[in-house]
């Protein structure tokens, strides 16, 4: 059958064309094609490409004799949705009518036209390999063409033109033709294709593209796509404006201080992230830990005094002072806790129960939360003698943050396991929250001093990230990529400002302003990485721990005389501060 | 025979120059998806005159790197003339289902001209194209120079891309509001001969059940002709 069919165009010049029609064609429509324009394509292809029969289309066809098989497959499945499409798409945003068109078009030759249009689509992956065989093959078939591939090209203009009238003309008619030749050729493909490849290469190759298929193959892109790093409400992102907020103007920055106020020498001050060992209590006094030694230094007389010597055995892990800033609670490497009153310079009890080093404490009036590097969180009643009154399980590597929020009423934890954890003081039992979006250790934490639920957290070396939390639905509402290692936050009762300080490779703070997480200063604070960090009871000056053993006091946040300052809202809420302000001086 | 020569070299030129353009397309397209459809936080992005518009290409440093992987192969296939479609996925995170399927189909017919100004040739005339081009015939190709694609300028080009930018953008209006926990997969339909790196491997073709299909506008150049379809899953 194929013979005849083959044989009929090229007895002849209108076959002859058709013939090349239906090789052209088929290299020339690429088989993906999902438009709804598909059907006039192949349509139009089919006239267009009867000019180009002499050069392109042989070249492609050529190529299919190499990849043999498998697109023909997948180009069928194709088929059918993209047929769904075109009834889809027709009336949503393509303006082009191509679509309609397309009904009328494939109504005459219903049975015969979808074998074509398979035919093509297999044929569609190839393109523009040159391919000795197909050209042969068109050469037995008899066509004109031949002349044309031999021969350099401007010889070949006049068949070419000849060949494009006789296609104008015959262009429709010669369809039929095609397709049943395509049809015999399919038949064929089942039954030998072997015989013909000798008598004509064209044939063989699109049987074997029939038969075999896909020259095709879907690939993905395997590695998995970076985490958003934050939730998306889509909403909100169609209001925004093209500009970020970060271009909000430098002039409007506030100036900082950048120099130290003072700088005090801590000498053995241990190198270790996951401690805690600097606090500024109410009553204007820090305290230090230094190896085995807890120091207090007053601010208002420039005094130091050494509070206590451990045992050899055993270093300062954490150091904390209580809310009233009369007692000093002192976590040690053995687990113990002492609480310590300053004044007397006496030490009240220890408190025993943990079983590996307490490298974090908080206060909540009576209650003192302590951290352990077993991961577990307890809760002491320093009154009574059973001291501990809740075990709070959540981290599962040492919590190095901890901090309560000012009314008492959320704890936050954050440890080496990369957790932040938020507790409901009601409901010890479980975590309110837990948040796993930080990639490393989180001992920054910090509770917004003007919105109660809100919680900053930064992570460790290989986060570098601050990440704020809504606290009442669990919301990460904003995040900073910090560039280094955070070590502390703090936010500042006067401004709308947090300051953070910095690990490797920065060793610095940063004032960020919120909400628009603008940088307003970077200052080049230590020679080593910012260890801890802590502020004044008045809130303008902010105290630094480097592992450059020295202690320095930046007034970050001075206020101005004049200027409003929101402290008047946070003396209500922290209760400590504006009384402070005044009388507070350096010495 | 020397002007000939000529003439391919410029024609290889333009292939080059096409592929490029196609890609870059690609590449801004691949952001626009990630902006619009709210796969990264609309902060990450940050705007860039491209096309007479402003794109919004992403500047997270993950994201581009990992976009940039992408690009730097597919520009290879490009240049080989080696894919046939891109498609960028997003699946829900939680049930990894696939909700929305944006598909780029590439073709590179000679005749890249768009189904209206082919079916005015069908009636009218036929493109004669090709003798215009080889002999260099300028009569030819002036008859001819409102069909072939080649003769369409950069503005025109830009233009085209512009309206499918348009329309991507557009398209937020009709398709269904995603919840934000979405993620993104770029897929390829490559030729079986081409050259695979190890990041890319096979895949299904992560279509639809039973999505809503949109075709958007497409463009063309002389080498290659894009079109673009959006698929969607219909809200229940």
């Amino acid at each position: 059958m194929a013979a005849v069919s083959v044989s009929t165009p090229i007895g002849k010049p209108r076959g002859v064309f058709n013939t090349q029609l239906a090789g052209g064609r088929i290299p020339l429509t690429p088989s993906p094609r999902s438009s709804p324009y598909t059907p006039p394509r192949s349509i139009s292809d089919r006239q267009i490409s009867q000019p180009f029969a002499t050069n392109v289309p042989h070249l492609r066809s050529v190529s299919r004799t190499h990849r043999d098989s498998p697109k023909s497959n997948i180009a069928k499945t194709k088929n059918s949705p993209k047929q769904l499409e075109l009834g889809l798409s027709n009336w949503t945003l393509t303006g082009t009518g191509p679509a309609l068109a397309q009904t009328p078009i494939r109504k005459p030759k219903t049975g015969l036209r979808p074998r074509a249009k398979n035919t093509i689509r297999i044929e569609a992956g190839d393109r523009y390999i040159p391919n000795r065989l197909a050209s042969e093959g068109l050469h037995t078939a008899g066509l004109g063409k031949p002349d044309h591939d031999a021969k350099p090209k401007s010889s070949g203009l006049g068949s070419t033109i000849l060949a494009n009238a006789a296609l104008d003309l015959g262009a429709t008619s010669a369809e039929d033709d095609v397709i049943a030749a395509l049809d015999n050729l399919d038949i064929q493909e089942e039954d030998d294709s072997r015989k013909k490849n000798t008598d004509n290469a064209y044939e063989s190759s699109l049987a074997s593209a029939c038969g075999m298929s896909l020259n095709q193959r879907i690939l993905a892109f395997k590695p998995a796509p970076p985490e958003s790093s934050k939730p998306i409400d889509l909403r909100t992102q169609y209001n925004r404006p093209l500009k970020p907020a970060n271009t909000a103007g430098a002039q409007f920055r506030r100036r900082v201080l950048t120099a130290p106020e003072r700088v005090l020498d801590a000498p053995g001050l241990v190198d270790d992230y996951y401690l805690n060992l600097l606090d500024w209590s109410s009553g204007n006094q820090v305290a230090i830990g230094l190896e085995r030694n807890v120091y207090v230094w007053s601010a208002e007389s420039g005094s130091v005094n050494c509070l206590l010597e451990t045992t050899p055995d055993t270093y300062i892990s954490s150091v904390k002072w209580s809310g009233d800033g009369a007692y000093v609670s002192v976590g040690l490497g053995t687990g113990e806790i002492q609480i310590w009153d300053v004044e007397e310079g006496t030490k009240l009890r220890s408190m025993h129960g943990h079983d590996s080093r307490v490298g974090v404490m908080g206060w909540n009036k009576h209650v003192l939360s302590t951290g352990a590097r077993s991961g577990l969180v307890f809760n002491h009643d320093v009154r009574v003698a059973q001291h501990k009154i809740a075990e709070l399980v959540s981290h599962t590597a040492e919590v190095c943050g901890l901090e309560w929020r000012a009314d008492g009423a959320q704890l936050a934890t954050g440890g080496n396991d990369n957790l932040v954890t938020i507790w409901d003081s009601r409901s010890l039992n479980a975590p309110k929250f837990q948040k796993t979006n930080h990639k490393a250790a989180v001992k920054a934490l910090s509770w917004c001093p003007w919105q109660n639920n809100l919680l900053a957290t930064g992570g460790g070396s290989y986060d570098r990230n601050i990440h704020f939390w809504n606290t009442t639905t669990g919301a990460r509402v904003n995040s900073i990529d910090t560039g280094s290692q955070v070590t502390s936050l703090r936010w500042s009762p006067h401004y709308r400002e947090i300051v953070s300080s910095s690990g490797f490779p920065d060793n610095s703070l940063s004032i960020w302003s919120y909400p628009t997480l603008v940088r307003n200063i970077e200052i080049p604070a230590h020679e080593t990485r910012v260890l801890h960090s802590c502020l004044s009871p008045d809130g303008q000056m902010l105290a630094t721990a480097a592992a450059d053993e020295s202690l320095k006091f930046w007034k970050l946040f001075e206020k101005k005389p004049g200027t409003p300052s929101l402290s008047s809202r946070e003396s209500t809420l922290s209760g400590k501060g504006t009384e402070m302000a005044k009388q507070m001086t350096i010495r | 025979m020397a002007d000939e020569k000529e003439k391919s070299k410029t024609h290889k030129l333009s292939l080059k120059g096409s592929s490029k353009l196609v890609a870059e397309f690609f590449e801004y397209s691949i952001n626009t998806i990630l902006f619009q459809r709210g796969v990264y936080p609309a902060e990450d992005f940050s705007p860039v005159k491209k096309y007479g518009l402003n794109m919004l290409v992403s500047s997270d440093d993950q994201v581009r790197a990992y976009i940039k992987k992408i690009m730097s192969q597919l520009n290879k296939w490009m240049l080989g003339g080696k894919i046939t479609k891109l498609v960028v996925v997003i699946t829900d995170k939680e049930t990894e289902e696939h909700i929305e399927r944006w598909q780029f189909d590439v073709s590179y017919p000679p005749a890249t001209v768009d189904p209206n100004t082919l079916q005015v040739q069908l009636l009218s005339k036929p493109s004669k194209r090709s003798h215009a081009q080889n002999s260099g015939d300028k009569e030819n190709a002036a008859l001819d120079a409102g069909q072939i694609p080649q003769e369409k300028t950069e503005k025109e080009i830009q233009d085209e891309i512009q309206a499918i930018f348009r329309q991507i953008t557009a398209s937020v209006t009709f398709l269904p509001q995603l919840d934000g926990n979405c993620t993104f997969n770029v897929l390829v339909y490559a030729d079986q001969d081409s050259d695979v790196p190890v990041e890319w491997g096979d895949s299904d073709a992560k279509e639809i059940k039973d999505g809503e299909k949109v075709q958007l506008r497409g463009f063309s150049t002389s080498n290659h002709k894009v079109d673009t379809l959006v698929s969607y899953r219909l809200a229940d």
